[in-house]
């Protein structure tokens, strides 16, 4: 069953298309980021979906309820705010305990029964008398997660919740927003611009590029197997080569220059100009000896566990990420390889 | 960072600190002073020592009457002010009426239009629309100068407030009217007592807009000061002011205790 059903929305602010027509349906307790650039639409997407931002055309499906229409006290939801947007006058406790009483959830015992499982569940119950302003960064964060989920809503929304945390915070909260996630089994959309982050929580990552879907899978997936040249880019892919590819025989080989060639995966069956793209982390350098491709180093930057290299090879500067001992000197040969499966061509 | 500071303009500082004290206290001690005298005129240093006078202000009629006219008055206009001052604060923080600028600098108008001004323009057209002047006008007059005041205070205080919080509380099942009562009014909590504060001095202390608006059988507080200053000056004045001053200080106390002065000065 979907706990979210989104039929072909679009957005106009004034002429300007924010939302072009996405559809897209999230199943119960399905983690969900919606990532892409600033500007690509997913806040307001999110928005959309909080009941913030009045859809232009298209349907909201939520919990099995047409809410295209309906403000957002009248939707099962609960977002988390990039700000927490905590209530400065009240404790943490009558904060969590806010949406049980507007939504009106049960009585006064089981509401105050409810937000201090919750309050326990982020381990925050020692600082349930304290102000808003008395806690941490990463401490109104859990406050604000804790009253997202306290009225248990069909859908969790969470704009950008990490992105006022300094890295190391942030890495702990996405450990415990996933633990959450486990515990509480909420449908959750996470609004997100940095793709690790979406590749690190999510069952799915739906990437989003000026107003439509680019392309949406499992992280896995998008970041295995990215279809465009926009995937491919926003997904850390660096090498993004525009090549030739010729048949030889039942080979597709790209050409990166007359004699520098790859070859890819049986299957590919085209010619012509193209685009390819593979992972710095897939490209193996070798001493320089029998081998279809060369390319010489440019720049080389001794990172501790690996050196990342820049080479070129024919008009194609290639970036690679080493692993083994092997260092290669600026100017020196090499022979370039990569796994004919871990190159992709491009749509 | 200023890692010295030359002897000589720590010295004019403290000297100009100084005179500003001076100046704003020096009034003050004077008015205070003399209600003490045990003479029969308005002199200071005072001659003598003696409760006379706060006798005299208590037993006369005439300000006991006109203080509590100042008070009822005082009273409804703080109520007026506040409650239209806050909804104006809250709407122009929203910013989301056509003309947001200009009727902000409407609003605000009061506090740079020299008062006589105003006084004797709303007494003109007081007269050809509406009829006598009244206690109503007296508190229209008053309400208007007084907006301002509630208005700075409030915005001040929302303008430092997470602009989500009220899409915040929307999507946590409160509607627009629960959203005003739980979220936005406490917020604007602290300004609108600094407002409310303001407003209530402001017409308590007003002269010039009373002196246009009043009708002759209502006689304010200040402008019984002003008539007796004028007709027959004695020391009863400078102990009904004494009495004035009291009151604001009881109430600054009142209202530190409540919110917090640094609160309410915005």
């Amino acid at each position: 069953m979907a706990a979210v059903v989104l039929n072909n929305v679009t957005k106009l602010f004034g002429e300007t298309a924010v939302i072009k027509g996405i559809s897209m349906s999230i199943a119960k307790g399905e983690f969900v980021s919606l990532l892409g650039p600033s500007g690509c639409g997913k806040t307001t997407l999110l928005r959309m979906i909080a009941g913030l931002e009045q859809t232009t055309s298209g349907s909201i499906i939520i919990g099995e309820k047409d809410s295209t229409a309906l403000p957002p006290e009248k939707r099962d939801i609960a977002m988390v705010f990039q700000s927490y947007a905590l209530l400065p006058h009240l404790n943490v406790f009558d904060n969590v305990m806010f949406p049980l009483r507007m939504r009106n959830l049960g009585t006064r015992q089981e509401q105050a029964r409810r937000v201090k499982d919750v309050l326990e569940m982020v381990q925050l119950s020692h600082l349930a008398t304290r102000r808003p302003r008395e806690l941490s960064g990463g401490q109104q964060q859990r406050v604000a997660v804790a009253r997202a989920v306290v009225s248990s809503p069909q859908v969790l929304l969470l704009d950008e919740p990490l992105s006022n945390l300094d890295a190391r915070l942030r890495e702990s909260m996405q450990e415990e927003l996933i633990q959450l996630h486990r515990q509480t089994g909420l449908t959750t959309i996470f609004v997100t611009h940095d793709q690790e982050e979406a590749l690190s929580l999510s069952d799915r990552i739906i990437l989003l590029n000026e107003g439509t879907i680019e392309q949406e899978g499992t992280p896995a997936e998008l970041y295995g197997a990215p279809t465009t040249r926009f995937s491919a880019g926003f997904m850390g892919s660096s090498n993004i080569l525009d090549v030739e590819l010729v048949m030889d025989g039942d080979a597709c080989r790209a050409m990166l220059s007359a004699e520098d060639v790859l070859t890819l995966a049986k299957g590919y069956v085209r010619g012509g100009a193209s685009t390819i793209t593979f992972r710095q982390e897939d490209v193996q350098l070798a001493p320089a000896g029998d081998s279809t491709c060369t390319a010489r180093v440019e720049t080389a930057i001794f990172l501790g566990s690996r050196v990342r290299y820049v080479v070129r090879a024919g008009l194609h500067c290639i970036r690679c990420l080493a692993t083994d001992g092997q260092i290669f000197k600026v100017g020196e040969t090499v022979a370039l390889q990569v796994a004919p499966n871990r190159i992709r061509v491009l749509d | 960072m200023v890692r010295a500071v030359p002897p000589w303009v720590r010295g004019a500082a403290a000297l100009f600190v100084t005179i500003v004290m001076i100046f704003i206290l020096g009034p003050i001690v004077v008015v205070a002073g003399v209600s003490f005298t045990a003479g029969d005129y308005i002199a200071f240093p005072p001659q003598g020592l003696s409760l006379k006078w706060y006798r005299t202000v208590l037993d006369s009629n005439v300000y006991v009457q006109s203080a509590l006219n100042s008070l009822q008055l005082a009273a409804v206009v703080t109520a007026s002010a506040t409650v239209v001052g806050t909804g104006m604060a809250i709407a122009l923080h929203r910013g989301r009426i056509p003309g947001t600028g200009i009727l902000s600098a409407l609003m605000l108008s009061p506090l740079v239009l020299p008062t006589i001004v105003f006084a004797l323009g709303l007494l003109m057209f007081w007269s050809s629309q509406v009829g006598r002047t009244s206690f109503v006008s007296l508190w229209v007059g008053h309400t208007v100068i007084a907006v301002p005041y509630v208005i700075r205070t409030t915005l001040a205080v929302l303008s430092t407030s997470d602009r989500f919080l009220e899409e915040a509380a929307r999507t946590m099942g409160a509607g627009r009217w629960k959203t005003l009562i739980h979220v936005v009014l406490p917020q604007c909590l602290p300004g609108i007592a600094a407002g409310a504060f303001f407003a209530f001095n402001i017409s308590f202390d007003e002269a010039i807009v009373s002196l246009f608006l009043r009708s002759p059988e209502i006689m304010t507080l200040p402008i019984q000061i002003y008539t007796q200053l004028e007709f027959s000056p004695d020391p009863s004045i400078a102990a009904v002011s004494t009495l004035m001053i009291g009151l604001t200080v009881v109430m600054l106390l009142a209202i530190d205790r409540l919110l917090g002065v640094q609160k309410v000065a915005g």
